[in-house]
C-alpha cells in the first residue's frame, strides 16, 4: 500500500511540494509497520534511503566513548526522540524519554541519503512505539526528479537547510569542546 | 613627546585661579551633599546595633554557668571522673562505717579531742563522730594507715574489707589516670585548640624574619582578622622572642611540619580565610637556603583540604612560580621582582622609588595604602563620584579599585550553544575525572579608571590615606 500524497506533504522536506508531485513521490513509497525497538537506522552503516515517519515515535542515539568505573567503554546515548503528532503513536512509548521530545506532523529520518550516494548513518534510530513508515530509495527519488525537475528545489532547500543547521550545532559543539580541553589541560 | 607634555603644562598653567576657586567652590557643595548621604548613617546605626547585640548576648545563671564547666570538665577529664567518684566512695563507706561502728568510733572521738568538741559541745555528737570516721576513711584510702582508730564488731570489719579491696582498685585506676593524662599532655603538646575561636583566621606556614613584620602590619589594620596560627617547627621560645607586643592579634603556634596533612588540619584549614605559605627557615644555619619544594607541596595539601581557601604563596626562586600555579596557588609573591623596577626608576623618575619607599615600608596605623569597601549606595556609580565622596568625605585619595573576578566557568561559557548531548557529556565526564567547572575567584586592580568607569559590587576601593 502507498501512502497519501498528504501523508507526504506532512514531511518537513516536502512540505513546499505541491499535492500532485507529492502523489508522485507517494507512488514510489511502500507503507510498512513495525513493533517497538526494530532498529530504522544503524550508525554506521551505508545507506542510499530515506526513512519516511508517519506514525509512531523513534528515538536517535548514538554510540560514544565514555569513562566508567570500569574504564573506557563505548556506550550508546540517546539523543533526541521524534515523535509524529498527526496522527500521535497508537501506543505509550515502551521507555520513558530521558531526552528532549520533539513534535512534528510526520517526520523524515536519513535526508542526506536523498543528497548523497552512500552517505553513511551518523547516529541509530530505533523504534518506541509502533511504527508506521516508508521507504524512499535515492534511486526512485532521482528519477522523480529527473521527470519534475522543480521537485528538486523545494526539496533539496530543506535538505540543505537542516545541513546548515547541523553545521552551526557542530561548530558549536568543537568549541566547546576546545575550551573543555583547554580548561581540563590547565588544572 | 616632550614637547607635547611642557604644552600641556603650559596650558595648564592658563587656568585662571578664579576658575580653580569655582571648581573648589562647587565641590564644597558636593562634601555637604555628601555628608548629608543616608548611607553613612545607617552604617552608623548598624555598627551601634551590632555592639549592642553584642553585650546582651551571654546572660545565662552564674551557677548553670559554674555547674556546665565542671559538667565539661567531668566529661573531658579522666582525671577528674576518677577523682569525683573515689570522693562518693569515700562518703558512702564513711556514712556506712558511721553507723554501723557509731559506739567505737564515738568513744574513740572522747579519747582523742578529750573535752573540747567543735560541733557537740562538751559531748561529742554525731557529726564530730562523722568527721572522725572520716578522717579513718581518708587514713585507709590512702593507704597510710596510722591505725589510731579501727573497727571492732565484726560487721564493720566486713565492710572495711570491702571498702579495702575496692580501695585497691580505685588508687591503681586514680594512679594510671594520673599517669595517662600526663602522657597524653605530652604526646598532643598542649595545643587542643578551641575549634569556635577559628574561623575566617589566617594561617602563616614557615618562619622567618618577614613575619614579625606581617603581623605587625596585620595588627595595625582594624579591619583584618585578629586570630593568625602559626605552624612552623622553630623553638617556641625563639617565636617568643620574635613576636613583639600586638595589639589586637590573638597568636597560636603550631610546632609541627606543615606539610602534613593533619598538621593543617589542627591550624582548621578547612575554615580560614587565608593560608599563607613562607619559605621556611626553621631549624637552618644562617647560611643555608629554605627547601621551596616544601610550599609547593604545602600549596597542594591546602588546596586539597579546602578548595576555597585563598593561598597565598611566597616564593625566593622565581622557578616555582609555575608549580605553584600547577598547585593552584591564588596569589605568589616574588620579593626580587620589583627590584630592577625601583633601580630603574631612581634613574628614569627619581622620587618614584623614594615615594614607594615611603608607601610601603613606613606605613603605619590608618595611614598608607589600604582596601576599603565602597558604600552600598554608591555601587553603580561612576568611579569621579566616588572619587569625590573619599575626598571630601574623608579626604583620602581613591587610587584604584581592587576587583574581585570570578573565576572561568566552564558551564557559563558554553551557555546553551551547541547540542546538550555534548554538553551534557562534557560536564559529566569532566565532573568524573575531578575537574571542577568554575576556576577559582582572583583579584585584580584597576588603577586610575576613567571617569566614566562603573563601579560594582565587586569593587572594593584602594584608598591613600
Amino acid at each position: 500500500m502507498n501512502p497519501t500524497a498528504e501523508q507526504i506533504q506532512k514531511i518537513n522536506h516536502f512540505s513546499k511540494v505541491p499535492l500532485d508531485m507529492c502523489k508522485k513521490i507517494a507512488s514510489a513509497v511502500e507503507l510498512q509497520e513495525c513493533q517497538p525497538k526494530k532498529a530504522l537506522l544503524t550508525e554506521g552503516d551505508t545507506g542510499d534511503t530515506m526513512v519516511l515517519v508517519f506514525q509512531g515515535q523513534v528515538e536517535v542515539s548514538k554510540n560514544m566513548m565514555v569513562k566508567t568505573a570500569s574504564g573506557l567503554a563505548t556506550s550508546r546515548k540517546p539523543i533526541i526522540r521524534l515523535e509524529t503528532t498527526d496522527p500521535p503513536p497508537k501506543s505509550p512509548p515502551i521507555t520513558e524519554p530521558t531526552v528532549f521530545v520533539v513534535e512534528a506532523p510526520a517526520f523524515g529520518i536519513g535526508e542526506f541519503s536523498l543528497v548523497l550516494d552512500d552517505a553513511i548513518r551518523t547516529a541509530h534510530v530505533h523504534a518506541t512505539t509502533p511504527v508506521q513508515y516508508g521507504i524512499l530509495t535515492l534511486e526512485d527519488f532521482s528519477r522523480i526528479v529527473k521527470d519534475n525537475p522543480e521537485i528538486g528545489g523545494f526539496v533539496y532547500f530543506e535538505v540543505a537547510k537542516a545541513a546548515v543547521q547541523n553545521l552551526a550545532t557542530a561548530s558549536a559543539d568543537i568549541s566547546n569542546l576546545t575550551q573543555a580541553f583547554f580548561f581540563a589541560l590547565t588544572r | 613627546m616632550k614637547d607635547k607634555l611642557k604644552n600641556n603644562q603650559g596650558q595648564e598653567l592658563d587656568v585662571k585661579t578664579s576658575d580653580l576657586d569655582t571648581v573648589i567652590d562647587a565641590n564644597k557643595n558636593l562634601y555637604d551633599k555628601l555628608n548629608k548621604l543616608p548611607e553613612i548613617e545607617a552604617l552608623e546605626a548598624i555598627v551601634l546595633d551590632e555592639e549592642i547585640e553584642d553585650t546582651s548576648a551571654d546572660k545565662s545563671h552564674p551557677f548553670l554557668k559554674i555547674f556546665n564547666k565542671l559538667h565539661g570538665l567531668y566529661i573531658e577529664n579522666e582525671l577528674v571522673r576518677y577523682a569525683a567518684w573515689s570522693i562518693v566512695l569515700i562518703l558512702i563507706s564513711t556514712s556506712a562505717l558511721t553507723i554501723v561502728e557509731y559506739d567505737m568510733f564515738k568513744e574513740s572521738v572522747t579519747d582523742h579531742v578529750g573535752d573540747t568538741f567543735i560541733f557537740g559541745g562538751d559531748q561529742p555528737n554525731w557529726l564530730d563522730t562523722f568527721f572522725h570516721t572520716f578522717w579513718w576513711s581518708i587514713v585507709t584510702f590512702t593507704t597510710v594507715g596510722y591505725g589510731d582508730v579501727s573497727p571492732v564488731t565484726h560487721l564493720g570489719k566486713f565492710l572495711t574489707i570491702i571498702i579495702m579491696l575496692l580501695n585497691f582498685g580505685v588508687v591503681t585506676l586514680l594512679g594510671g589516670a594520673v599517669a595517662s593524662v600526663l602522657v597524653a599532655q605530652r604526646l598532643t603538646g598542649d595545643d587542643t585548640l578551641d575549634e569556635n575561636k577559628f574561623n575566617g583566621h589566617l594561617v602563616i606556614a614557615g618562619w622567618n624574619s618577614y613575619v614579625p613584620s606581617i603581623l605587625k602590619l596585620i595588627d595595625a589594620n582594624q579591619d583584618a582578622t585578629d586570630v593568625v596560627i602559626l605552624v612552623n617547627e622553630t623553638d617556641p621560645d625563639i617565636i617568643q622572642r620574635g613576636l613583639s607586643d600586638y595589639e589586637r592579634l590573638d597568636i597560636t603556634h603550631i610546632p609541627e611540619n606543615f606539610t602534613n596533612e593533619s598538621t593543617l588540619r589542627k591550624a582548621f584549614l578547612e575554615k580560614a580565610d587565608t593560608f599563607m605559605i613562607l619559605p621556611d627557615n626553621s631549624g637552618l644555619l644562617p647560611h643555608e637556603q629554605p627547601d621551596e619544594d616544601k610550599t609547593v607541596l604545602t600549596c597542594l595539601t591546602a588546596k586539597a583540604i579546602s578548595e576555597s581557601c585563598n593561598v597565598i604563596a611566597h616564593v625566593l626562586d622565581p622557578e616555582n612560580v609555575s608549580h605553584l600555579q600547577r598547585a593552584n596557588a591564588n596569589e605568589i609573591v616574588i620579593p626580587d621582582d620589583h627590584v630592577p623596577h625601583l633601580l630603574a626608576k631612581h634613574v628614569t623618575d627619581p622620587g618614584v622609588p623614594q615615594f614607594f619607599d615611603d608607601l610601603i615600608l613606613q606605613e603605619e596605623k590608618d595611614k598608607g595604602l589600604q582596601e576599603v569597601k565602597i558604600p552600598k549606595s554608591l555601587i553603580g556609580k561612576a568611579h569621579n563620584k566616588i572619587s569625590a565622596f573619599y575626598k571630601f568625605k574623608y579626604n583620602w585619595l581613591l587610587v584604584g579599585y581592587a576587583v574581585r573576578k570570578a573565576g572561568f566557568s566552564l558551564d557559563d561559557q558554553m551557555g546553551e550553544s551547541g547540542s546538550p548531548l555534548i554538553r551534557s557529556m562534557i560536564r559529566e565526564q569532566l565532573e568524573g575525572a575531578g575537574v571542577n567547572l568554575t576556576s577559582d575567584e582572583h583579584v585584580v586592580v584597576e588603577i586610575n579608571p576613567s571617569d566614566d568607569y562603573k563601579i560594582d559590587e565587586k569593587h572594593s576601593a584602594l584608598v591613600l590615606r
